[in-house]
C-alpha cells in the first residue's frame, strides 16, 4: 500500500563540503541516498519534499556537519494480506517468484492452485493447467501476500495465488 | 398404592418393576369378558402369581397406559415368531399381521406424545373400561367404531350388544396361539428377565432427569448378570475367547445355544515381559453369564480351558475394575517398535501388516547378516560331547553384524545358494535362509509379546534407515504420521506463554487462542475472539488436546524433534499439526511437527554455533576452496571451485579465508568484476548472480532465484561477463560527502599527483648498536646484522652469536655512550609507521637543529601533495627557499614553509627542504640523506632523528592527499599570526601525523584542534585558540 510519510533521516557532512553549497549537497544527497531505499518494512518511492533541514552540527571529534533532515516521502509497503500484482521473475519446480516493485515474493506450490502444474515443456519453466492459464517467466500474476520478511535493506514474501481471482493476469 | 403393596408382599417384585405383565392377561380378559369368564382365569394363572389383574392395574394405571404400546409390540413380536416357527400361517395369522400394521399405526401416534382423545377419556372411567379400549385398539374396526360411537364404544355393555363376528373369534384363536407361543417360547424366568429389562428401560424414560443416566447409577448390582473367572493356560487366553466366539455362532441356531453374554480376558500379552512386570491377569478368563452353568456349557471342551477349576464369581464390587479400559495402542502398519529379543534385540522396526488376531505382527527390520563371511569354514560341524549332548556354541563371542540393508550381491559370494529371488516382477524381493528380504529389509513376523510397543523412542538415525527407501517424494521423506504415533506423547515444554494454539479435540474442539501460563501439563489459554461466550475468556486445556498454530506467512524457526533443527523458515501450509514451511536458506520446503515450531522473529538465520557462516569461502586442500552453502549443526555443505557440492565436518575444512571487499578480477571481456557486481555466464546454463567471492581463477556468485546450493553457483573468470556492477551504483553514487571533497583535492583534474614514496633498499637499522630491552636476551647489547619487517638479527657482543629479536624488542643506543635513544627504533624501521610520535617529536624538540628538520620533513611533502593552491607546489616551494614571506602568500600551506622559516634554526632543514624541491626525489628515501644539509649529518645518532622522521613520513606522506587542504583552510590565519619560531618548533602537529600513522588520511588526526593545542608548548597559550 502507498503511503505519504513524514521521514527523518541524519546526513554527516565533511567539512570540505562546507561552502555556501552545503544545503544543496545535503539536499542532494538525500535524494540519492533515500529514494528507492528499502528499510526492511517499505520502499521509500520518491521524496515529495523537504520539510526541514536542521542547523548542522559539528560532530566532537571529527569536525564532520551533522544535519537532521525530515521529509516527507512516497513509500510503499506491503502488508500482509494485501493483494498486489507482480511479474514473474522465475519458475522453478517448487513455485515461483514474482517481482513486486522492490518485493520479491514466493508463491510456493502449496499456495498455487492444483489445477496448475509444473511443466518443463517448451522453452522455458511454467505452471500451466493447459487451457488459458500460464505462468511462465514475464507473465503478470495477481496474488495476496501470506507472509513478509523483512531483513535491513531487504523484503521478501511468501504470496498465494490459491484463492478467486488470483493468478495470471489476461493480458 | 402403597397399601396395597404391603398387603401383597408376593406382589413385590412385580411392584418393584412396574411389571406390566398383567395387561399381557388382560388384554385377553377383555376379549373373553364379554363371550367367557373361563379365560379369565387362565389368565390369572398365566400371571403366574396369582395377582387378580385388575387390582394390579388400578395400581399400575399411569404406568399400564404407557407400557401397552411396548407390551403390544412385544406381542406382535411374539406372534412373528410363532408364525415363522410353527408355520401355522393361517388366516388368523395373516389378520393379526392387519392388525398388528393398525396398533403400530396407533401406537406411533402414541409415541408422539399425543396420547389419543379416546385414551384420556378411559382414564376418567374405571379401569375395568380402561382395559376393554385396550381391546379395542386392537380390534381392526376398531376406528370405525371410534368415529361411529364417540360415547359408547367403550361400555361394556355396547360391546356385548355387538353381533358375534368372525373378528372375535380371531381374537379367541389369536389368544391362544399367544398362550401357546408364551408356554413354547418363554419359560418364567426369562420372562422376568424380559420384563425387567423392559422396565429399566421404562423407569428411564419416565425419569425426572430425561434421557441423561449418571454413570454411577449403571454400575453393575447384583441383580444383573455376573462375571465368573475361568483359569486357562496364560497365554492363550485371547485365544480361548476368539474359540467361545466361534462356539456361540456355531450353536446358535442349534437346539442349545451357548447363553453366556460376554467372554473376556484381560491380560496383556505384549507387556509379558519383565520390564513392565508381571502379568496378573495371565491365565485368566472372565465370561459373563447369569449362572455358573452356563459358563461351564460355554467353554467345556475348549482347549485350554482348566475346568478344574469351578467357575469364580467376581464380587460385584469388583466387576467396574475389572472392566475398566485402559486405552491400548493400536499397532498400526507403519509405525515403530523394537524387538525385544533375538539377534535384533532393542532394533527398530517398523510394523509391516498386523494379524487379524492382533497377536502376530510382520515388521520391517534393517537385517544384521553376514552372509557367512564370519563362518569358520574349518570348525566341526557339531561336536558331540561324551555323554551324548551337542556342546553349547559360546554366542557370546560372535559378533553382532552390523544392521545393513540386504545385497544380494553379498548374498551371492557365499551363500549363493540359500538365495533365491522372488516371483516379484515390481518388487526387489529376496529369499535368504528362508527368510524374505524386500527391498533390502528383512520382513520377519514376531509375536506381539517380542516386541516393545511402549517408548520406542525411535532415534532419527534409525528413522531415515526406513525412511530413505519409502521416500518417493523428495519433500516428505519421513513418514511423519506414524513417527507421530510412535514418538512420545506432547510434553508441557513445548509450550510457552503467547504460543497460538488450538484445541483439537475435546469438547471445546477448534478453539484457538493465546496461550497465557502453562504449569505442570496444563496450559491456560486466552481465547480468541469469535468464540461465543468462550471469547475472551481464559481457559485451561490439558496439553494432549493442544497444538501450536500457525499461520500461512508466519516466520517460525524448527525448535526440536526433527532434523530440521534450527531451519527458519516461512509457513506455506497447515494440515492438522503438520506445517509445510519454505525455509530461508535454501528456499526448500520442509514438512515438520508444529510442536517443533515457534515463531521466529523476524531476524532470520539459523543460530547456530558453527565456526562458518553461510557462504563463508572455506579452504579446503590446498588447491581447493569452497563456498558453505549450507550450515546443519554437526555439518556443513560446501559448493567447491569446481562446482562440487559435498557434506563435511567443520574439521574437514582448513580454515576460512576472509572475504576481500577489494578483490578485482577481469572477466571475459575484460572488464573489472568486483564484489557484488551482477555477473552472468557467458556460456552454459547463462546463469546470473551477484558475486560473492572472487577466488583464484573462480568466482562465487549468488543467484537467489535458484534453489540448489543456496542460490550458489561457481564459475571462471574467463566464463563469465559483468552485466552491472555493483546495482549500477558507481554511476549515480555521486560524491560521499563524509569524506574529502575529491574537487578540492584534485588541483590537476585528477591526476595522481604523487606516487606514494616508498622507502626501499638497506633498512638503516643495519649496523646500528641496539640494546635488547625485553626477554631471555634483556639488556645485551649487539649490532644489527640483518633487519626485515619484523625481526632483526642482532649480533650480541657478548656472545658470538647473531640472534633474531623483535624489532620492539630493541633499543637504539648511542655506540659510545651506551645511552638508549629514545624512539631511535621506530624511526629508523622501514616503511613502518613509527607507533608513537611523541619521543621522535621530544628529540627533535629538544634540539635546536631538529626543527626545521621536522618541519621539514613533516609539511614539506604534505604541502606538495594537497597544496591548495592551483599550481605545481614544487616550484613553490623552491620559492620558499628564498624567502618565506611569498609562501606564505601562496595560501595556507605555505604558511608551514613560512613557519619553518621563522624558526631560527629551522633554515638548514630548509637547505633540506631544497631537495624537496625536487619533490621527484620523494621516490628514495636516501635523497632525504643527501638532501637535508644539516640534515645529512643528522643520521648519525646523536642528530639522527631529522631525517628518521623525515623517513618515515614520506611514504605516509604519499598516502596523505586528502587531509593536508583541510588544515590548510584554516591553518595560515592563525599561523600568520603567530610568528613564534619557538611554538613552531614545538608545533606537534608532526607528531600529529606521526602518531596517526595509518590513519593519515583520516582528516580527524590530522585537523582536531585537541590534538594540537596541547602540544603546543610556546605558542600554544594563545596560538592554539587561533587554529580554531
Amino acid at each position: 500500500m502507498f503511503f505519504v510519510k513524514t521521514l527523518e533521516h541524519r546526513l554527516t557532512l565533511h567539512p570540505s563540503y562546507f561552502s555556501a553549497q552545503s544545503q544543496a549537497y545535503i539536499e542532494e544527497q538525500l535524494y540519492r541516498e533515500q529514494e528507492g531505499k528499502n528499510t526492511g518494512t517499505m520502499l521509500i518511492i520518491a521524496i515529495i519534499d523537504i520539510e526541514d533541514v536542521s542547523e548542522p552540527k559539528v560532530v566532537p571529534g571529527s569536525g564532520l556537519a551533522q544535519y537532521d533532515v525530515s521529509f516527507r516521502a512516497i513509500v510503499w509497503r506491503p502488508f500482509r494480506g494485501e493483494v498486489v500484482d507482480g511479474l514473474v521473475s522465475s519458475v522453478i519446480s517448487g513455485g515461483f517468484f514474482v517481482d513486486v516493485g522492490g518485493l520479491a515474493v514466493f508463491v510456493s506450490k502449496a499456495l498455487i492452485p492444483p489445477q496448475l502444474k509444473f511443466s518443463v515443456e517448451g522453452s522455458a519453466p511454467s505452471y500451466t493447467d493447459n487451457v488459458d492459464q500460464t505462468i511462465e517467466r514475464g507473465t503478470q500474476v495477481r496474488l495476496r501476500i501470506k507472509g513478509i520478511r523483512a531483513e535491513m535493506g531487504q523484503m521478501y514474501a511468501i504470496g498465494s495465488i490459491r484463492e478467486d481471482y488470483l493468478g495470471p493476469l489476461m493480458q | 398404592m402403597a397399601g396395597i403393596l404391603d398387603q401383597r408382599f408376593d406382589d413385590d417384585e412385580e411392584e418393584d418393576d412396574f411389571n406390566p405383565e398383567p395387561e399381557q392377561g388382560s388384554e385377553p380378559d377383555i376379549d373373553e369378558k364379554p363371550a367367557a369368564n373361563g379365560d379369565a382365569v387362565h389368565d390369572l394363572t398365566e400371571d403366574g402369581d396369582g395377582v387378580p389383574t385388575k387390582a394390579k392395574e388400578r395400581d399400575d394405571l399411569e404406568v399400564k397406559d404407557e407400557d401397552e404400546d411396548e407390551k403390544d409390540d412385544d406381542d406382535d413380536d411374539a406372534e412373528d415368531g410363532i408364525d415363522g416357527a410353527d408355520g401355522a400361517a393361517d388366516e388368523e395369522a395373516e389378520e393379526d399381521e392387519d392388525e398388528e400394521d393398525e396398533e403400530e399405526d396407533e401406537d406411533d401416534d402414541d409415541i408422539e406424545g399425543q396420547p389419543s382423545r379416546k385414551r384420556r377419556r378411559k382414564h376418567r372411567r374405571n379401569q375395568f373400561i380402561d382395559v376393554e379400549a385396550e381391546v379395542d385398539e386392537e380390534d381392526e374396526e376398531e376406528p370405525e367404531e371410534d368415529d361411529d360411537l364417540p360415547g359408547e364404544e367403550m361400555h361394556p355393555d355396547d360391546l356385548q350388544e355387538l353381533p358375534p363376528g368372525a373378528d372375535r373369534d380371531d381374537r379367541k384363536h389369536r389368544e391362544l396361539d399367544r398362550q401357546r407361543e408364551a408356554q413354547f417360547h418363554l419359560n418364567a424366568e426369562e420372562e422376568a428377565e424380559r420384563l425387567k429389562e423392559r422396565y429399566g428401560r421404562q423407569s428411564r424414560n419416565k425419569g425426572p432427569t430425561g434421557a441423561v443416566v449418571p454413570q454411577q447409577l449403571m454400575l453393575p448390582d447384583e441383580k444383573g448378570p455376573k462375571i465368573f473367572r475361568m483359569r486357562c493356560k496364560p497365554g492363550k487366553e485371547r485365544e480361548v475367547v476368539l474359540n467361545i466366539q466361534a462356539r456361540i455362532l456355531e450353536r446358535a441356531n442349534s437346539r442349545e445355544p451357548v447363553t453366556i453374554l460376554s467372554a473376556f480376558e484381560r491380560s496383556k500379552p505384549h507387556s509379558s515381559s519383565s520390564s513392565t512386570g508381571p502379568n496378573p491377569m495371565a491365565g485368566m478368563l472372565y465370561v459373563e453369564a447369569n449362572r455358573a452353568e452356563e459358563v461351564i456349557a460355554a467353554c467345556e471342551g475348549i482347549n485350554f480351558v482348566f475346568m478344574s477349576h469351578k467357575p469364580m464369581m467376581v464380587p460385584v464390587g469388583d466387576m467396574p475394575a475389572l472392566l475398566k479400559t485402559q486405552k491400548e495402542k493400536q499397532l498400526e502398519p507403519g509405525m515403530y517398535v523394537r524387538v525385544r529379543r533375538g539377534l535384533y534385540m532393542g532394533d527398530l522396526a517398523q510394523v509391516h501388516d498386523v494379524e487379524a488376531n492382533s497377536t502376530d505382527v510382520t515388521v520391517r527390520l534393517v537385517p544384521r547378516l553376514d552372509y557367512g563371511l564370519n563362518e569358520d569354514v574349518n570348525a566341526p560341524v557339531e561336536e558331540i560331547l561324551p555323554n551324548g549332548q551337542k556342546r553349547k556354541r559360546t554366542k557370546a563371542q560372535v559378533q553382532r553384524p552390523p544392521p545393513r540393508l540386504f545385497s544380494e550381491i553379498e548374498a551371492r559370494k557365499k551363500h549363493a545358494k540359500y538365495l533365491s529371488r522372488q516371483g516379484n516382477l515390481s518388487g526387489n524381493t529376496w529369499t535368504y535362509q528362508n527368510k524374505e528380504y524386500v527391498d533390502g529389509f528383512l520382513i520377519e513376523s514376531f509375536r506381539l509379546g517380542a516386541l516393545q510397543i511402549e517408548d520406542v523412542n525411535p532415534t532419527l538415525e534409525e528413522v531415515t534407515h526406513f525412511a530413505t527407501s519409502s521416500g518417493e517424494d523428495g519433500g516428505e521423506n519421513l513418514d511423519l504420521a506414524a513417527l507421530a504415533a510412535t514418538l512420545k506423547k506432547s510434553s508441557a515444554g513445548e509450550f510457552l506463554p503467547g504460543d497460538r494454539v488450538e484445541l483439537f479435540r475435546g469438547e471445546q474442539k477448534g478453539v484457538t487462542g493465546e496461550s497465557v501460563q502453562v504449569y505442570n501439563n496444563i496450559v491456560k489459554i486466552q481465547v480468541d475472539p469469535g468464540f461465543g461466550s468462550l471469547s475472551g475468556k481464559v481457559i485451561e486445556a490439558s496439553i494432549d488436546t493442544l497444538r501450536k498454530m500457525f499461520r500461512e506467512g508466519d516466520h517460525v524457526k524448527v525448535i526440536g524433534g526433527s532434523k530440521y533443527v534450527d531451519e527458519v523458515g516461512m509457513v506455506v501450509r497447515m494440515k492438522d499439526d503438520r506445517v509445510t514451511i519454505l525455509t530461508d536458506a535454501e528456499q526448500k520446503e520442509i514438512t515438520v511437527f508444529s510442536r517443533d515450531l515457534r515463531v521466529a522473529t523476524d531476524s532470520g538465520g539459523a543460530a547456530m554455533d558453527s565456526k562458518y557462516d553461510l557462504f563463508d569461502l572455506v579452504q579446503l586442500d590446498a588447491a581447493t576452496v569452497g563456498i558453505v552453502v549450507r550450515v546443519d549443526r554437526e555439518s556443513l555443505r560446501v559448493l567447491d571451485q569446481n562446482g562440487m557440492a559435498k557434506t563435511l565436518l567443520p574439521s574437514a575444512i582448513a580454515n576460512k579465508l576472509e572475504k576481500r571487499r577489494t578483490a578485482v578480477a577481469t572477466d571475459r571481456d575484460g572488464n573489472e568484476m568486483k564484489m557484488d557486481d551482477t555477473i552472468k555466464e557467458y556460456s552454459g546454463e547463462q546463469k546470473t548472480g551477484r558475486v560473492l567471492h572472487l577466488r583464484g581463477n573462480s568466482v562465487f556468485a549468488q543467484n537467489r532465484e535458484r534453489t540448489e546450493n543456496a542460490g550458489i553457483w561457481v564459475g571462471r573468470h574467463s566464463n563469465v561477463l559483468v552485466v552491472a556492477a555493483k546495482g549500477g551504483k558507481p554511476a549515480n553514487a555521486g560524491v560521499d560527502l563524509t569524506k574529502m571533497n575529491p574537487a578540492l583535492g584534485k588541483p590537476n583534474g585528477g591526476a595522481s599527483p604523487m606516487p606514494p614514496p616508498q622507502s626501499k633498499g638497506r633498512d638503516r637499522l643495519i649496523g646500528k648498536t641496539v640494546k635488547i630491552r625485553s626477554g631471555p636476551n634483556k639488556g645485551m647489547i649487539g649490532i644489527v646484522k640483518d633487519a626485515g619487517a619484523e625481526e632483526a638479527k642482532v649480533e650480541l657482543h657478548a656472545k658470538n652469536k647473531t640472534i633474531p629479536v623483535k624489532k620492539d624488542m630493541l633499543a637504539l643506543i648511542d655506540p659510545d655512550s651506551g645511552k638508549i635513544i629514545q624512539g631511535g627504533i621506530q624511526s629508523l624501521s622501514m616503511g613502518k609507521p613509527p607507533p608513537a610520535a611523541m619521543p621522535s617529536y621530544a628529540m627533535a624538540s629538544g634540539g635546536g637543529g631538529r626543527t626545521p628538520a621536522y618541519a621539514a620533513g613533516s609539511r614539506t611533502p604534505a604541502y606538495a601533495s594537497g597544496g591548495l593552491s592551483g599550481g605545481a607546489r614544487t616550484p613553490s616551494w623552491k620559492q620558499d627557499l628564498g624567502s618565506r614571506t611569498p609562501a606564505f602568500g601562496v595560501g595556507g600551506q605555505t604558511a608551514y614553509g613560512g613557519y619553518g622559516g621563522g624558526g631560527g634554526g629551522g633554515q638548514t632543514a630548509y637547505g633540506g627542504a631544497t631537495s624537496y624541491g625536487g619533490a621527484t626525489s620523494y621516490g628514495g628515501g636516501s635523497v632525504w640523506g643527501g638532501g637535508g644539509g644539516g640534515g645529512a649529518s643528522t643520521w648519525n645518532p646523536s642528530g639522527g632523528r631529522t631525517p628518521a622522521p623525515s623517513g618515515s613520513k614520506t611514504p605516509a606522506y604519499g598516502g596523505l592527499e586528502a587531509p593536508t587542504p583541510g588544515l590548510s583552510a584554516p591553518t595560515p590565519g592563525g599561523y600568520q599570526d603567530q610568528p613564534t619560531p619557538g611554538g613552531f618548533r614545538d608545533q606537534p602537529t608532526p607528531g600529529g601525523f606521526r602518531g596517526a600513522g595509518g590513519s593519515y588520511q583520516t582528516p580527524a588526526a590530522y585537523q582536531t584542534p585537541g590534538g594540537m593545542m596541547p602540544e603546543t608548548p610556546g605558542g600554544g597559550g594563545d596560538d592554539g585558540p587561533g587554529y580554531d
